[in-house]
């Protein structure tokens, strides 16, 4: 630092209060995260000291992986997962994108009204409105099948996505679609081979934000999927409640299991993850 | 910004050179390209929001016919104690959920903001953890840790010399709303931490050294300048607590399923026993109204957010 400059007060890094502030927010995530730890380990202990063994287990066991994964067919429910959020992704994908990019960079009749028609009703919870699609998916016979649950999901998730699509697409550059049109391409192409390549970090943000929606969503796939065989694996999870009475071992390692696939999702993805949900809810 | 838009020079060179009517196939492509959201939107929410209110006037069991009972279901509601009570809870929990987790992520956020490098990002990881499990796996593993008697919450409090805090967590009526109040803390109160940040994050520090200089300690600093700042955010983060209240369903569903007598019975929980699993036949059209009043809250709590927007600008 030269003299004459604005010296510049260097705090200290171990002041008291710093290190008060410190230790409660290490205590705040430790008591957060403890749920998680005694999870795991509760599925790796020995069945005969559950109750009464030490904290950490003296000996870690895995037997209770293969009996959860054989007991709930855990594979099958988890590929019905995989299928229902693959599929139902590329839906909400391909409407929000398309969506998105009208509301955001064309200009066409009723393009208000629609926008708001579409928004206005994207705070109408699931159980509201689960009694009309029980009959409506029941009325169109797909009850009972992964269609059904699909097509929903698409539905109700859409407006949300395209809201975070429009806005993405508001900040990228008019300039792209005029000179493509000197060019003579035409509005969908403009949109298919110009703009929609540069909107991939946007697409991001609502694969991982719907994702995590649709893997953890409950009610719908209750109502509409009775058949065991189709479930995805939040219903089974919660029959599996009352099913594995005392059994934790079991039930602690389906419970981790299930939820293997997010926390993936959210560690790897965390940026993109915070980022959308912030612009989300801060714009919103 | 149609006109504007039309005036650029390199539309008229478009429309000069092409020979094309200018801006038609904008309008065309517009309209087409939001039409399969808004098939999707009428089947899947538009025409189920009309049934919901429609049936909420009719009475239906799903196998004989349905008849109209004009006013007989929230007729209904008037007398149905269980259903005064879920009201009730609703609007308990949702106002004790919303005044928690507003203030405390706020305060956490302002402390994560001191400036804690990798530290503070690996605590908000893990601070954020649990609002990226469902609320499926929430409530299953914490029916676990409160189960009474092997649960290890009674054991922890038997453990550290406290076993007159041991409580039947989710069977007494009396401390079943603070538990399930707990767990759904526990699982939102890292989201709100995060959406605090991005805001602190987002404002102009110059304001603060300003106070500073001017003396003010950091409470002051805290409620004079920062609040007033976050004001947006505060906003958005009462209408998401509102919303998130109302509709509370899954956990409560798994971990009580309305239970111990009704004293955790919510309306979500409440309109899923009468339209799904009920003992004797579904009741539609009870059900419906039902969800006629948690689609009015929700519709009161976007009207509170409007309200509280538009008087804040002027």
């Amino acid at each position: 630092m030269t003299p004459g400059t604005h010296p510049r007060r260097r705090k200290s890094p171990f002041t008291p209060a710093r290190i008060a502030v410190f230790s409660l927010l290490l205590l705040l995530a430790l008591v957060t995260v403890y749920p998680f730890i005694w999870m795991v380990l509760t599925s790796l202990r020995p069945r005969n000291t559950i109750f009464n063994g030490p904290f950490i287990p003296e000996q870690f066991i895995l037997d209770a992986y293969p009996q959860a994964w054989q007991q709930t067919e855990f594979g099958l429910h988890f590929l019905n997962s995989v299928f229902i959020a693959a599929s139902a992704l590329a839906g909400i994908v391909a409407l929000s994108t398309i969506a998105g990019y009208a509301f955001a960079k064309l200009q066409f009749p009723y393009k208000r009204l629609i926008y708001v028609l579409l928004l206005s009703t994207m705070a109408m919870p699931a159980t509201s409105l689960v009694i009309p699609l029980y009959l409506q998916v029941k009325g169109l016979g797909l009850l009972n099948s992964h269609l059904g649950l699909i097509l929903v999901y698409v539905g109700s998730m859409s407006p949300f996505s395209i809201f975070l699509m429009r806005a993405f697409f508001e900040g990228l550059p008019n300039e792209l679609i005029e000179a493509a049109r000197i060019d003579g391409a035409s509005e969908w192409s403009i949109f298919a081979r110009v703009m929609l390549p540069l909107a991939r970090a946007g697409v991001g943000t609502v694969v991982i934000l719907q994702f995590l929606s649709i893997w953890n969503e409950f009610i719908y796939a209750n109502v509409l999927i009775q058949d065991p065989s189709k479930q995805p694996l939040q219903p089974v999870i919660f029959n599996l409640v009352g099913q594995f009475n005392t059994n934790w071992p079991s039930l602690t390692a389906a419970l981790t299991m299930a939820i293997i696939p997010v926390v993936i999702v959210y560690v790897r993805m965390q940026k993109q993850f915070v980022a959308g949900l912030t612009q989300g809810a801060i714009k919103g | 910004m149609n006109s504007v838009r039309q005036q650029t020079l390199s539309a008229r060179l478009t429309s000069f050179f092409l020979g094309k009517p200018l801006g038609r196939q904008e309008r065309l492509a517009g309209l087409a390209m939001t039409l399969p959201a808004l098939i999707f939107f009428i089947i899947f929410i538009g025409i189920p929001i009309f049934r919901t209110l429609l049936l909420g006037f009719q009475e239906w069991n799903a196998i004989g016919p349905i008849t109209w009972a004009g006013l007989g279901n929230y007729q209904r509601m008037v007398d149905d104690q269980v259903f005064h009570g879920a009201f009730f809870v609703t609007l308990l929990l949702t106002g004790a959920l919303t005044l928690c987790l507003t203030t405390v992520p706020l305060l956490i956020a302002v402390l994560f903001n001191m400036g804690w490098g990798v530290f503070g990002t690996i605590g908000r990881t893990m601070l954020f953890m649990p609002a990226v499990i469902s609320w499926v796996v929430t409530g299953a593993l914490w029916k676990l840790i409160l189960d009474p008697n092997l649960g290890s919450l009674n054991t922890l409090l038997a453990n550290i010399g406290l076993p007159m805090l041991q409580r039947n967590w989710l069977g007494d009526p009396n401390v079943v709303l603070w538990a399930i109040g707990t767990v759904a803390v526990w699982q939102q109160l890292g989201l709100y931490v995060i959406i605090y940040y991005a805001g602190l994050q987002g404002l102009d520090g110059t304001l603060h050294e300003a106070a500073a200089i001017d003396g003010a300690n950091a409470r002051q600093q805290l409620f004079h300048v920062t609040v007033p700042l976050l004001r947006p955010v505060i906003l958005m983060v009462v209408t998401l607590n509102l919303l998130n209240g109302i509709k509370l369903f899954d956990v409560i569903y798994v971990m009580t399923g309305g239970g111990p007598v009704n004293a955790s019975q919510v309306l979500g929980t409440y309109m899923y026993r009468v339209a799904f699993a009920n003992p004797g036949l579904p009741e539609f059209g009870y059900g419906s109204a039902l969800s006629t009043v948690i689609m009015i809250l929700c519709i009161l709590a976007v009207f509170f957010q409007i309200w509280m927007s538009r008087r804040s600008n002027i």
